[in-house]
C-alpha cells in the first residue's frame, strides 16, 4: 500500500475525487448530447457561473459543519439574517431609503451584520462544545429563532433597492467574469487554505475523526468549534452578499429549499457524514455537477421539480455504486486468489 | 419511584405546560374552555401522529426527513383514485394510505440497511425524489374535492358535549385515533420483543446484533412503520383542511424532530419514550395556541419555538453533565 502511495504520479486532487470527476465529465457531455450547442453556449455557461456560487457558497459552509460530523441547519437562517440586516441598518441610518445612503454608511452597515452573523456561529458553536449538544439540535433551536427573527424584522414583506455598491459585490463583472464567481472561487481557496494549511483546519479534522483523542492531545475543543461554526458563518454571509446582488432584494425565506440540497453536495463531494474526512475540492465538484444538471435540464424545458427529484435520484445511484464498488473488487480479488 | 418521576423530563415538560397555561388562562379565560383545548388537540393530531413515527426512528438512532413527502404523496394519490373511481369509504382510505405510505418507507428503509448509508442522506434524497415527481405528474394542482366519509375524521366528535351556544364540542375520531396510538405504541416499544429491539439498536448496534435482535427485520420495519404513520396522519390533514394541497406538510419535518427531541428523545438514538413525545406535541401546541390567545404578534412564535428548544435540550444537557461528573456518587446510593 505504501509503495502504492509513493508511485502516485496524478495529482491529489484528481485521485482524491476520480469517481466525482468522471462522473462530473459524464453529466457534462450527457447534457450536451442533450441540449447541443445550447448547453455550451456563452449564454448558458454565464448564466451557469451567475447560479453556481450560491448554491456552492452554502455547501461549502455546511461541508465545513460535515467535517466534525454536524450539521449547520441554521445556514441559510443566517445567510438571510445577514441580508435583512443590511437592509434593515442602511435603512435606519440613511432614514427611510437605501438608495441614499452614501458608501461609508453601507460599509459600516456590511460590518455591522457581519459581526451579527458571526455572532449565530459563536451561539452555535458555544452551544455544542460546552453543553455537549448534538450540532443538529441546537442549530434547529438557532434556525428556529434566526428565521424567527427574519420574518419579525421583514414582517413577512420583501426589501428591496438596495444602493448600487451593495448590488455591486453580487452583480458586476470582472474582466468579463461574474463577480459573484470569483467570490466563490477566491472564497473555495480560502476554506481550502484554512482547513490543509492551518493548525485550525488541522484540529478540525482531528475532532472530526475522534474527539476524545484531539481532547487529549490538549486541543480546547471549546475554541475549534466556536471557530468552525464562525468559518460556517461566514460562507453564509458570503452567500447573502451574492444573493443580495442578484435578486436585489431579501426575505425571510429565500433559498429555504437549498438547505437539503446543500447537504446533499457535501455528500456527493464525498464529504464524510460522520465527521472527519472531506475536501473543499470535492465539494466544489458536486455543486458544478448539480448545476450542470439542473441547467442542462432546464433548456430541456424541464420543470423544477423534477431537477430536484433528479438531484435526489443521483444521490441514490451514486450510492448504490459506491457500496458496490467495494464488492466488486473483493469478488475480483477472491477470484484472483482462487486461481 | 415517585421521587424518580418527579426527577424525569416529562414531569417537568408538565409542569411547564401547567403552568404555561395557567398564565395564559389568567390573561385570557378561553383558553381553559373544552371547546378550544378540543379544537387544539385537533389542530395538532396530524403532529402527534407524525410524532409518534419519528420517535420510533429517533429511538434506533436512525433518522427520517422523508415522512412529510410520503404522507404527500400517499394523500394525493388516495384522494385522486377515491374521487375518480367514487369511492367513499374512510376505512378503506386509512388502509391504503398506510399501505401506500409503507411502501414508500420500505425503499428507504432498503436503501438505508443493505447500502449502509447515514440514514439523513438518504432520506433527504428520497424526500426530493418523492415530491418532485408528485409536482410533476401532478402538475402541483389543488385537489378540493374530498369524499364526504373522510370528515368522519375530523367532524365526528367522541363523547359529545353541548356548549352553551347549542354547538357540538369534544375530542374528534382523529384525535382519539391519536391516543389510541399513542397507547398502543407504547405497549409496543416496552412489551414486545420488535419493539425492545429497536430500542436496542438505538443503544448500541453492535451488541443488539450480537445478543441476537435481528437488526435487518428491525431496520425495514422501522422505516416502514414511519411511513405508515405518515400516510395515516395524512389522511387526517386533509379531512381537517378539506383540500389537498401538494406543499402543505413538507418543508415541516423539522418541527416534527423538534417536538419529539422535546419529549426527551435523543437523537444519538437509545432514548425516549411516548408519554414524553405526547407532552412535547402538548407544549408546542398549547405555545402556539396561547401565543395566539394572548395576542402576542404570530412573527414571535417561531423565536418562541427556538428558544424553548434551546432551553430544553440545554437543561437536558446539562443533567446529562451533572450525572456524569455525580456518577460515583449516585452509584453509592443506589446501593
Amino acid at each position: 500500500m505504501n509503495e502504492h502511495v509513493k508511485r502516485r504520479s496524478v495529482p491529489r486532487i484528481i485521485s482524491e475525487n476520480f469517481v466525482i470527476l468522471i462522473l462530473m465529465v459524464a453529466v457534462y457531455l450527457l447534457m450536451w448530447a442533450m441540449d447541443g450547442h445550447d448547453f455550451v453556449a456563452m449564454n448558458n455557461l454565464s448564466s451557469m457561473a451567475y447560479q453556481l456560487p450560491i448554491l456552492g457558497l452554502l455547501s461549502l459552509g455546511m461541508m465545513i459543519a460535515m467535517l466534525s460530523g454536524g450539521i449547520n441547519l441554521s445556514i441559510i437562517a443566517t445567510a438571510n439574517f445577514n441580508g435583512i440586516m443590511i437592509a434593515v441598518l442602511i435603512k435606519s441610518m440613511a432614514g427611510g431609503s437605501m438608495l441614499d445612503a452614501s458608501g461609508a454608511v453601507v460599509l459600516l452597515c456590511i460590518i455591522g451584520a457581519f459581526i451579527c452573523s458571526m455572532l449565530v456561529g459563536v451561539i452555535n458553536g458555544l452551544f455544542i462544545s460546552l453543553l455537549k449538544i448534538p450540532d443538529i439540535l441546537v442549530t434547529l433551536g438557532t434556525m428556529s429563532i434566526v428565521g424567527g427573527v427574519n420574518v419579525w424584522l421583514t414582517e413577512g414583506y420583501t426589501i428591496s433597492d438596495f444602493p448600487q455598491s451593495v448590488l455591486a459585490l453580487g452583480n458586476s463583472t470582472i474582466l468579463g467574469i461574474p463577480s459573484a464567481l470569483i467570490i466563490f472561487v477566491i472564497g473555495a481557496a480560502v476554506a481550502s487554505f484554512i482547513l490543509n494549511r492551518t493548525s485550525f483546519g488541522h484540529e478540525l479534522y482531528m475532532m472530526g475523526s475522534n474527539q476524545q483523542a484531539t481532547r487529549y492531545s490538549n486541543v480546547s475543543l471549546v475554541k475549534v468549534t466556536v471557530q468552525q461554526y464562525m468559518l460556517s458563518s461566514f460562507f453564509a454571509v458570503l452567500c447573502s452578499l451574492v444573493m443580495i446582488g442578484q435578486l436585489n432584494s431579501v426575505k425571510a425565506d429565500y433559498a429555504s429549499s437549498y438547505l437539503l440540497v446543500s447537504i446533499l453536495a457535501g455528500f456527493l463531494g464525498n464529504v464524510n457524514p460522520f465527521g472527519g474526512f472531506g475536501k473543499v475540492a470535492g465539494t466544489v465538484i458536486a455543486v458544478i455537477i448539480l448545476q450542470f444538471i439542473s441547467s442542462g435540464l432546464n433548456l430541456m424545458g424541464v420543470d423544477s421539480f423534477l431537477i430536484t427529484a433528479m438531484w435526489g435520484l443521483i444521490i441514490i445511484v451514486v450510492v448504490i455504486v459506491k457500496g458496490a464498488v467495494p464488492k466488486i473488487k473483493k469478488a475480483r480479488l477472491e477470484r484472483k486468489n482462487s486461481n | 419511584m415517585l421521587l424518580k418521576f418527579v426527577k424525569s423530563r416529562e414531569f417537568f415538560l408538565f409542569m411547564f405546560i401547567v403552568v404555561f397555561s395557567l398564565a395564559i388562562t389568567v390573561v385570557n379565560p378561553n383558553f381553559l374552555t373544552v371547546e378550544n383545548f378540543a379544537d387544539l388537540l385537533k389542530s395538532f393530531t396530524v403532529l402527534g401522529i407524525f410524532s409518534l413515527g419519528v420517535l420510533i426512528v429517533l429511538l434506533s438512532g436512525g433518522f427520517d426527513l422523508s415522512f412529510t413527502a410520503i404522507a404527500q404523496v400517499a394523500q394525493y394519490v388516495v384522494v385522486y383514485f377515491f374521487v375518480e373511481y367514487e369511492v367513499d369509504n374512510v376505512f378503506f382510505a386509512i388502509i391504503a394510505t398506510m399501505v401506500i405510505g409503507a411502501l414508500l418507507g420500505l425503499v428507504n428503509g432498503v436503501i438505508i440497511y443493505y447500502y449502509h448509508i447515514t440514514a439523513i442522506i438518504v432520506t433527504i434524497a428520497t424526500n426530493s425524489i418523492y415530491i418532485g415527481f408528485l409536482y410533476v405528474i401532478t402538475e402541483g394542482e389543488l385537489l378540493y374535492d374530498i369524499p364526504e366519509s373522510f370528515s368522519f375524521l375530523s367532524d365526528t366528535k367522541i363523547f359529545p358535549m353541548v356548549n352553551a351556544s347549542g354547538a357540538e364540542v369534544g375530542i374528534c375520531v382523529g384525535t382519539a385515533f391519536w391516543f389510541l396510538l399513542c397507547i398502543l405504541v407504547h405497549l409496543f416499544i416496552k412489551h414486545t420483543v420488535l419493539g425492545r429491539s429497536i430500542v436496542a439498536i438505538g443503544g448500541n448496534q453492535l451488541s443488539a446484533s450480537r445478543v441476537g435482535f435481528n437488526i435487518c427485520r428491525t431496520t425495514l420495519f422501522i422505516y416502514t412503520f414511519v411511513g405508515a404513520m405518515a400516510g395515516f396522519a395524512s389522511l387526517i390533514q386533509c379531512a381537517v383542511f378539506q383540500s389537498v394541497v401538494p406543499n402543505s406538510m413538507v418543508g415541516h419535518e423539522m418541527e416534527v424532530i423538534a417536538a419529539v427531541v422535546l419529549g426527551g428523545a435523543s437523537v444519538t438514538g437509545g432514548r425516549g419514550t411516548v408519554l414524553g413525545t405526547f407532552l412535547g406535541v402538548l407544549l408546542f401546541a398549547v405555545l402556539s395556541n396561547g401565543l395566539t390567545l394572548m395576542k402576542i404578534s404570530p412573527f414571535f412564535y417561531q423565536i418562541f419555538t427556538g428558544i424553548v428548544i434551546l432551553l430544553s435540550v440545554s437543561v437536558n444537557a446539562l443533567q446529562d453533565l451533572h450525572r456524569k461528573h455525580s456518577q460515583v456518587r449516585v452509584q453509592v446510593k443506589e446501593d
